[in-house]
């Protein structure tokens, strides 16, 4: 017997079913959707806020500061990205998110992925300037 | 300090390679002809889903510590990298802190999916999720590695 297989044991009850699908809904909003934010703040650069090492200042303008020495924008991706994520999951009716197929799940965070390495094989066919 | 930090990252980061491994291999399909099993049969011979609330806190904790080295890379490291013009080095960072990022955003699913009870009609997107979250640790860990070793490595 597989260790799968002998995790799923007998048949779900109906109402574990549901409360799997139901629980499984918001958490299919949240990732897809963190997963596409967090590819479009990268790619349109859209941190909530610039942390400068440096300094060991965060700013919230929208504006690089140059003077500050180099900054990290990536734990503002990850901010705007899990802001917008939690919003959606809790936005989206029930109705529509329980309904999703379950597909989704990985079928997005994988194009996501592909789509990042694709955008960043920039890295190693450029030459430097 | 900064080296402590990035040694627990590095035997953290071993202990979400090993479990995540585990689990990826439990996923494939296999044949369930009785006799002899293979080692492989044998690594993969684990319950799957006592993994995946383990794996969702080493990747968090994991993670959080990657976020504390991180801007000692962005001073030291990444503008040494820049004056060596080691371009692809620094391109495979990038793409290092990608992969963790979807990666923290697909916890929360890949989590409710291994969650009880398991539905068989859910077994496919569960490996799936579990094989790309794999491939996520894997490829942050060989990075990880490369780039901490990168003076020795292209010297």
């Amino acid at each position: 017997m597989t260790g799968q297989a002998a995790a799923t044991g007998p048949a779900a009850a109906p109402t574990q079913t549901a409360a799997s699908n139901q629980a499984a809904g918001r958490a299919l909003i949240f990732s897809a959707t963190f997963g596409v934010v967090y590819g479009l703040c990268f790619y349109y650069n859209w941190p909530l806020f610039a942390y400068y090492p440096q300094v060991n200042e965060a700013h919230f303008s929208g504006q690089l500061v140059e003077t500050l020495g180099p900054p990290i924008l990536w734990y503002g991706w990850l901010a705007t990205a899990g802001l917008v994520a939690v919003a959606a999951a809790y936005l989206v009716p029930r109705a529509v998110s329980d309904r999703l197929w379950h597909g989704w799940a990985w079928i997005i965070p994988a194009a996501v992925v592909v789509v990042i390495l694709i955008y960043e094989r920039r890295w190693f066919v450029t030459p430097p300037q | 300090m900064i080296t402590t930090l990035l040694i627990i990252h590095g035997l953290l980061a071993v202990a979400l390679l090993g479990a995540i491994t585990h689990q990826a291999f439990s996923v494939r399909a296999r044949t369930r002809a009785a006799g002899q099993r293979s080692f492989v049969d044998q690594f993969s011979g684990v319950n799957p889903a006592v993994y995946a609330t383990p794996i969702m806190l080493l990747f968090i904790v994991t993670c959080i510590g990657g976020a504390f080295l991180y801007p000692q890379y962005r001073l030291d490291v990444r503008p040494t990298l820049e004056d060596l013009q080691y371009r692809a080095a620094n391109g495979i960072f990038e793409i290092k802190e990608h992969m963790a990022a979807i990666g923290l955003g697909m916890l929360p699913i890949y989590v409710a999916y291994w969650k009880a009870p398991l539905l068989a009609s859910h077994s496919v997107t569960r490996r799936y999720l579990t094989w790309l979250l794999a491939f996520l640790v894997w490829w942050n860990f060989l990075i990880g590695h490369i780039l901490n070793n990168i003076k020795g490595l292209f010297a």
